[in-house]
């Protein structure tokens, strides 16, 4: 709507506010921040994803039942509280050297890491369980019946097979971990939508300020859709998943 | 779907877009005598200028100055006018603004001239300059002390802008509102928040343990607080302008500020005799 206004008002458009200094050098930096954020998160929210997924589709009631609180807890409240949690929240429950010493580390950053990757990890370990379920049960008795133990079969045949079942839905997810980074400006760490902001409000330049945000994200998303696009190509067990043949075509 | 149809789809959003555009171009008396109403961008957290107290109601200083201007509008344009409020940030005002959303920001807005770019500002309604609030014992003492500490800032404000662009010892950490500044600083995330001394008082009293906060430094920046319009619509800052001469002239601005800042206030804080003689410079003559 804000838009309207715009238009109908004198607006000027000054692209030239996005690579005036100091605002390209916040973009790149924005930038940078985002990109850390949302790898470090990302490889954190895998490995927890793959952990509990797994666990929650293991014959055993109790191991199910961890997997289980731990993927509704973390996946049923907003990101957003979750940040808060973690940067007003739970800092104070640790003992005060810890606590200065993140405090002088970046605290917000790592907060936001924090957040980030065990809310994406609870969502990511549902994926993962719908792979691993996705696998007939007789891939399971035919790995344990060969002689392998439970965690040999999970590591050796479900693990391998179920990843790769789970690229388009785990893509999915992936670039909602990368978007939702953008949240973490509200506790003070400087990542790409901040430094849209800080364009904005020092130059009064909103369109251009959140276009170029806007243009970043659609960037790195399409080049990660892409990356995974090829990804599912280059591991794909012949014979075993019949996806390369598109519905369109 | 068929290419004529995205055709007239697309046609469709035009003609909406511009018919928008057109239908918004009206100046904003207009606006408000059509409509019937004046919307005002206020805040939620800024005491004693514009909050919400503990009754819940929406209160401060600047809500009671722009309560003048609506007056003034009733009389001005002949008929009853509701007065609405809008929550506003630093962030958000301009754009509100600018998008037609709000008429009048009457909060803790800096007149600056970048943004005299974007906005007008009416008269100057009050002074005040960035200092830092920090827990009693604290050795910063200003901005001579601040050189590798943690400084909680709000973004999009004059002194995060001073502070980035004079102190860059200091290492900021910028926040979208002035609650999650001051949580930071309760928690001693941060060392000290800097922000414009009135704020930073109001910020203390309003605490539930004032006494264990200190204002300290020496205004590092100048912050001449003024009512925020949309630009060249020279009538409607005129209605503006002349209810606060009015209220200067009148002494109902000093009441007011009695209220809101005097020794029996929550913030007091007493007006300097060259800001006084500053007001009433203002005034120009009838």
């Amino acid at each position: 709507m804000a838009m309207f206004g715009f238009l109908g008002m004198t607006y000027e458009f000054k692209w030239s506010v996005l690579w005036a200094q100091p605002h390209l050098t916040w973009l790149i930096d924005g930038l940078l921040t985002t990109l850390r954020l949302a790898s470090i998160s990302w490889c954190i929210a895998v490995l927890l994803g793959i952990v509990f997924g797994a666990m929650r589709t293991v014959p055993f009631r109790p191991v199910r039942a961890i997997a289980t609180v731990y993927v509704e807890f973390f996946r049923n409240v907003p990101l957003l509280v979750w940040l808060f949690f973690w940067y007003f929240g739970a800092p104070e429950i640790f003992p005060a050297i810890i606590r200065q010493w993140f405090i002088h580390h970046g605290i917000e950053f790592w907060s936001a890491v924090a957040a980030v990757s065990v809310y994406h990890g609870a969502r990511l370990a549902e994926v993962i369980r719908a792979g691993i379920q996705a696998i007939p049960k007789t891939q399971l008795e035919a790995g344990l019946s060969s002689g392998l133990s439970v965690v040999e079969t999970y590591r050796l045949i479900i693990i391998p097979i179920a990843l790769r079942l789970i690229v388009p839905p785990a893509t999915n997810e992936s670039l909602n971990l990368l978007k939702n980074t953008s949240l973490a400006m509200t506790i003070g760490v400087a990542e790409l939508t901040f430094a849209a902001r800080q364009i904005e409000t020092y130059t009064a330049k909103a369109v251009e300020a959140l276009t170029s945000a806007a243009l970043i994200y659609l960037a790195l998303c399409l080049s990660i859709s892409s990356a995974m696009n090829w990804i599912e190509g280059k591991f794909a067990i012949p014979g075993l998943i019949a996806r390369r043949t598109r519905a369109e075509h | 779907m068929k290419r004529s149809g995205i055709v007239l789809l697309v046609a469709l959003l035009v003609l909406s877009f511009t018919g928008m555009a057109l239908a918004q171009c009206p100046s904003t008396l207009e606006k408000i005598k059509n409509s019937g109403v004046f919307t005002i961008g206020v805040r939620n957290g800024s005491p004693p200028f514009s909050f919400i107290n503990k009754q819940n109601e929406r209160a401060g200083f600047a809500n009671d100055l722009a309560e003048l201007v609506h007056k003034a509008l009733e009389k001005k344009l002949g008929k009853q006018i509701k007065l609405e409020m809008k929550e506003t940030t630093p962030t958000t005002r301009i754009p509100l603004l600018t998008s037609m959303s709000v008429d009048l920001i009457t909060e803790t807005m800096t007149d600056t001239r970048p943004r005299r770019d974007s906005v007008d500002f009416s008269l100057t309604f009050f002074l005040t300059g960035a200092d830092f609030i920090v827990k009693k014992g604290t050795p910063i003492h200003g901005t001579k002390d601040i050189g590798g500490k943690r400084i909680a800032t709000q973004q999009g404000s004059t002194n995060e802008r001073v502070l980035r662009e004079k102190y860059p010892q200091a290492q900021l950490v910028t926040f979208p509102d002035q609650a999650a500044a001051f949580m930071a600083l309760q928690q001693g995330k941060v060392d000290a928040y800097c922000n414009d001394a009135i704020q930073l008082w109001g910020l203390k009293y309003k605490s539930a343990t004032p006494d264990q906060w200190e204002v300290v430094g020496d205004w590092i920046s100048y912050e001449p607080y003024g009512m925020a319009m949309r630009k060249n619509d020279t009538d409607f800052r005129a209605v503006v302008n002349n209810a606060l001469m009015e209220a200067i002239e009148g002494g109902e601005y000093f009441k007011l500020y009695e209220k809101w800042f005097g020794p029996k206030s929550d913030v007091p804080y007493p007006m300097s005799q060259a800001f006084k003689t500053f007001l009433l410079y203002q005034v120009v003559p009838k």
